[in-house]
């Protein structure tokens, strides 16, 4: 009896057990609920919904043997991959580059840089693709002017199959070259100091401080510009839409545009979902694997061993 | 005002125990420390009493009433935290209102008003109240977490190393004011330290706390001159205590010590209660211990003392700490300040044999001195006064 | 001199590839913000030197349906912020102070919505909406926005939460106030300035949103990001009028970004990173 009452005593009482389930109940549902569509995405891939027709009936994994053995599939995943590692690639690069530079000098020039380059980040990607456009247009924008100098004319840009991909990837590193400066450099500034004096007295060249010392701490804040920009770029719609909504022809056609035009343009929504849900599942993967090296960088970079 | 009484109390996280059957009696309007090394789990038991925390087993008491299920609000207890935990969107007089603001404790403005500014005075800080936290300096940060709790008339005070940020002056003025402040309110009171000089002055009673277990309960002097074990004998007293290997030698008649690094023996003086203990003891090794200031030196050759080399000599303001090599051993003692000492010369110590102490070479756990009786009537005479 | 001269060199080649850089990034803008103030008439005859005139914003903002899309906009996504703000505070709340079982997996999960690709959400949402009545709604894209918004918030002000010393809890509590007081009166004034620079950012991403309000509304809610693209896609394109166009729906979201300078980087990584 004395020790049934004292377990009673030293439980946590109900009321705020339950407390926090209820405060983040709201939250929850309104997301669970945008996505319960994803649940029946699954499902409809596997029938042979269409828009045009009235019924529609259950064929298992018809469709997603159709698209995995489509050429257009493959062509779709090439895009994709090529779009996603070019862009990420070079906004890494660029945005290293130039944080590495805001971070080593200090004058008025790069203190007002540091506020401005945000800029074409807060602008909407689809608005950044018509600002390009107004920059490259053969007709009244500026840098056909400039090539006009060197006797460059009417330069294709997004019109052509070779040069499309370069333009569409030229426009995402502008948007989003500032997200990789802006994490970096506040990574930068958030170094220690000490190892680098130490390494100042022991006589290192900048090479060797940057890839021993400041690299290995920068890699929590990489892998995290990393991951964002890898999952964005992988699915990319408004830039490429806006730009040449998938062309010309099919050279910008990634799996995002892909499953947009055969679900809605051509009406088959079944087949469809085959491509965004190997999208989806392919990103679910590489951000584990991301996620999974972060965390690890992070804990080294604080001077754990293990957890 | 109430008794606090914390029954068999077991506190876990995670794999960490931080309090391991735990069971204290505090008395109405004591002044009670709990003192230990960082980590004892002295905080934890503070968390406890207050409600911000319930323990896994065991049960927390105020008064005569069970308040494990009851909230912080409920407790009606008043807490200072070591790092203050003021509101740093509020004034100083809003700090200090709060409590008095607050559903549970409401009390009108003009009584809000009057409360705050006698406090505001009695801490010196009523030229303040309209600063925010940041604006403070850490003395005066302390004040006002100080003066939030005083403005209540709680059931207990807890304080939580309320002057571990204060430098050293600031320290030892704030702790006689304490003293003057527990005197006037005459409240229950428990106050966390690790500072043994803290203890020794504020502390009615004190409870020796280490991993999360209780080593010893009793008054200042208590602990001092009879410490439950060496652990708790180094903890009280600057400079810390010497112990020293020895051998007993338990002849019919007398017993003697031999410290063993100085060798040299000692003849124990009768008397029964220290023979009765020491009789007791099995095998004959044995741990003397003594006070610094129960060490004499000499720089000149005294007959019976022993020989050893000074090893370092630390002057720390009105008096200074001499350390002298005997053997392997490394002995404490108080010295003037000012002198000369040159480092590895030949120095001469003593001991007063009647002031030494008796450990357990095993267990470490204290055997007996001289003159118990005469503490232990001592003690309890300033507890009756008190 | 050597070092000295070496030491200039390396400044002002530094200082020298900043610049071209600051030129790819802020030209666009310049040139975008240039075309806005050139007549059609001079669109093709003139570069840098021309008569500047208003003609093209008379025509986008008073005799065009652009205020509309504007105000669609501003609905949307303030819309859409306004509900991650209700919902999302006490949630980034519960996750940040309380311990209880799930707690990581319902923050991942939360977290694992702004990966999730938009077209996987907008295809089969296209057609519940259309059965339940929410396609081409305000109410239908504002929650269906909660996908951008939610994750950013309740990621960032967790992290404010976290940064408030659990003491100062205790001590309320101690105080005599309730959970949901300390909530009220003492936390949410301190993490004021995180929160309004998250419902900001949050705002951004709403304001910039494309894809869902492409294939979730047509024309009854139209915000400028669907609507710009109505003047790539006239037969005469008015090049002064699309840079109007992109110059008024780019321009709250650079003064946005302007306001919330201190507290960018935490919000762009979603807490990740503490600036």
């Amino acid at each position: 009896m004395q020790k049934k009452d004292n377990e009673e005593l030293n439980v946590v009482p109900f009321k705020t057990r339950i407390r926090p389930y209820l405060i983040v109940a709201p939250a929850l549902i309104i997301t669970i609920g945008i996505m319960v569509p994803f649940i029946m995405a699954i499902y409809y891939s596997l029938t042979s919904y269409s828009f045009r027709l009235p019924t529609y009936k259950f064929i298992g994994l018809k469709n997603w043997i159709n698209v995995l053995t489509s050429s257009e599939f493959w062509h779709a995943v090439w895009v994709t991959v090529r779009y996603a590692v070019f862009s990420t690639g070079i906004a890494m690069l660029l945005g290293l580059g130039i944080a590495m530079l805001l971070g080593n000098l200090n004058n008025r020039f790069t203190k007002i840089l540091k506020v401005v380059l945000v800029f074409p980040l807060m602008v909407a990607p689809v608005i950044g693709t018509i600002v390009w456009q107004l920059m490259l247009n053969n007709s009244v924008g500026i840098i056909e002017k400039f090539l006009n100098i060197f006797g460059v004319y009417n330069f294709p840009w997004a019109a052509s199959t070779s040069t499309a991909m370069l333009t569409a990837v030229m426009i995402d590193v502008w948007v989003n070259c500032p997200f990789v400066i802006i994490l970096v450099l506040a990574g930068i500034q958030s170094l220690p100091k000490s190892p680098f004096e130490a390494a100042k007295i022991d006589g290192g060249s900048a090479w060797f401080n940057f890839k021993n010392l400041t690299l290995p701490m920068l890699k929590p804040c990489l892998y995290i510009a990393l991951l964002f920009r890898l999952m964005a770029s992988l699915q990319e719609y408004a830039i490429i839409f806006a730009l040449t909504k998938g062309g010309p022809g099919d050279t910008l056609m990634n799996l995002s545009l892909t499953a947009y035009n055969t679900g809605f343009a051509f009406q088959k929504f079944g087949e469809a979902l085959p491509y965004i849900l190997f999208l989806w599942l392919c990103i679910n993967i590489i951000a584990k694997q991301i996620v999974k090296r972060q965390r690890a960088a992070q804990r080294l970079a604080a001077g754990k061993d293990e957890e | 005002m109430a008794k606090i009484e914390l029954i068999n109390v077991t506190k876990k996280f995670g794999k960490i125990t931080a309090l391991e059957d735990i069971s204290l009696h505090i008395k109405d309007k004591e002044f009670f420390v709990l003192f230990g090394p960082a980590g004892a789990g002295k905080t934890t038991i503070l968390n406890n009493i207050a409600g911000i925390q319930i323990p896994d087993e065991g049960v927390v008491k105020i008064g005569d009433e069970i308040v494990n299920q009851t909230d912080p609000a409920n407790r009606n207890v008043a807490m200072v935290f070591e790092n203050y935990a003021l509101y740093p969107h509020l004034s100083v007089y809003d700090n200090m209102a709060s409590p008095l603001r607050s559903p549970k404790f409401k009390k009108d403005e003009n009584y809000i008003k009057e409360k705050v500014q006698e406090i505001a005075a009695m801490m010196s800080i009523d030229h303040l109240l309209e600063r925010l936290p940041s604006q403070l300096s850490n003395g005066q940060r302390q004040r006002v977490a100080l003066g939030r709790a005083l403005v209540r008339t709680p059931n207990v005070f807890l304080m939580d190393e309320p002057l571990a940020h204060l430098d050293a002056k600031l320290r030892n003025q704030m702790r006689t004011e304490l003293k003057a402040m527990q005197a006037k309110f005459a409240s229950t009171s428990i106050y966390v330290t690790h500072d043994f000089m803290e203890a020794m002055s504020l502390g009615d009673r004190i409870a020796i706390i280490n991993k999360g277990k209780i080593i010893q309960v009793g008054t200042g002097d208590e602990i001092y001159y009879m410490p439950h074990d060496e652990f708790v004998a180094q903890l009280m007293g600057e400079p810390e205590i010497n112990i020293i290997d020895g051998k007993l030698h338990k002849d019919e008649e007398t017993y003697s010590v031999t410290l063993t690094q100085c060798n040299k023996t000692y003849e124990l003086p009768k008397e029964d209660n220290v023979y009765e203990k020491l009789a007791a003891v099995s095998g004959d090794s044995i741990h003397a211990a003594f006070r610094p200031q129960d060490i004499v030196y000499s720089f000149e050759p005294k007959k019976g003392y022993v020989k050893g080399t000074v090893f370092s000599y630390e002057s720390i303001g009105n008096k200074a700490v001499l350390m002298v090599k005997v053997g392997s051993s490394l002995l404490r003692m108080i010295a003037p300040n000012g002198l000369v000492v040159k480092l590895d010369s030949d120095v001469y110590i003593d001991f007063h044999i009647s002031h030494i102490m008796f450990f357990e070479a095993e267990t470490t756990e204290y055997i007996c001195r001289y003159n118990e009786a005469g503490i232990l009537a001592l003690v309890e005479e300033l507890t009756k006064e008190a | 001199m050597n070092e000295k001269m070496k030491k200039r060199l390396s400044a002002v080649l530094k200082n020298g590839a900043l610049a071209i850089y600051a030129v790819f990034a802020l030209f666009p803008l310049f040139w975008m913000i240039l075309l806005s103030f050139k007549s059609d008439a001079e669109m093709f005859t003139t570069t840098f030197i021309f008569n500047p005139t208003l003609s093209n914003y008379e025509a986008v903002l008073f005799q065009s349906d652009y205020f509309r899309f504007f105000l669609d906009s501003i609905i949307v996504a303030g819309g859409a912020v306004l509900i991650s703000v209700l919902a999302g505070v006490p949630a980034a709340y519960a996750l940040a102070r309380y311990d209880f079982k799930k707690k990581e997996d319902i923050a991942f999960q939360i977290l694992s919505f702004k990966f999730a690709p938009e077209i996987l959400v907008v295809l089969p949402l296209f057609m519940i909406y259309q059965k339940i009545g929410l396609y081409d709604t305000y109410f239908g894209l504002i929650w269906v926005y909660q996908l951008i918004s939610m994750p950013l918030l309740i990621w960032v002000v967790r992290g404010y939460f976290e940064d408030i010393s659990v003491e100062i809890e205790h001590a309320a509590q101690v105080d005599g106030y309730s959970w949901y007081h300390i909530f009220l009166r003492t936390l949410l004034p301190l993490i004021k300035p995180g929160l309004v620079s998250a419902a900001l950012l949050a705002f951004i991403f709403a304001w910039n949103s494309f894809t869902f309000p492409l294939m979730l509304a047509g024309t009854n809610v139209e915000p400028v990001t669907v609507a710009a693209l109505k003047y790539l896609a006239s037969d005469t394109v008015h090049y002064g009028q699309m840079a109007v166009a992109a110059t008024v729906s780019a321009l709250p979201a650079v003064i946005f970004a302007l306001c919330i300078q201190k507290h960018l980087v935490r919000g762009l990584s979603f807490g990740a990173v503490k600036g």
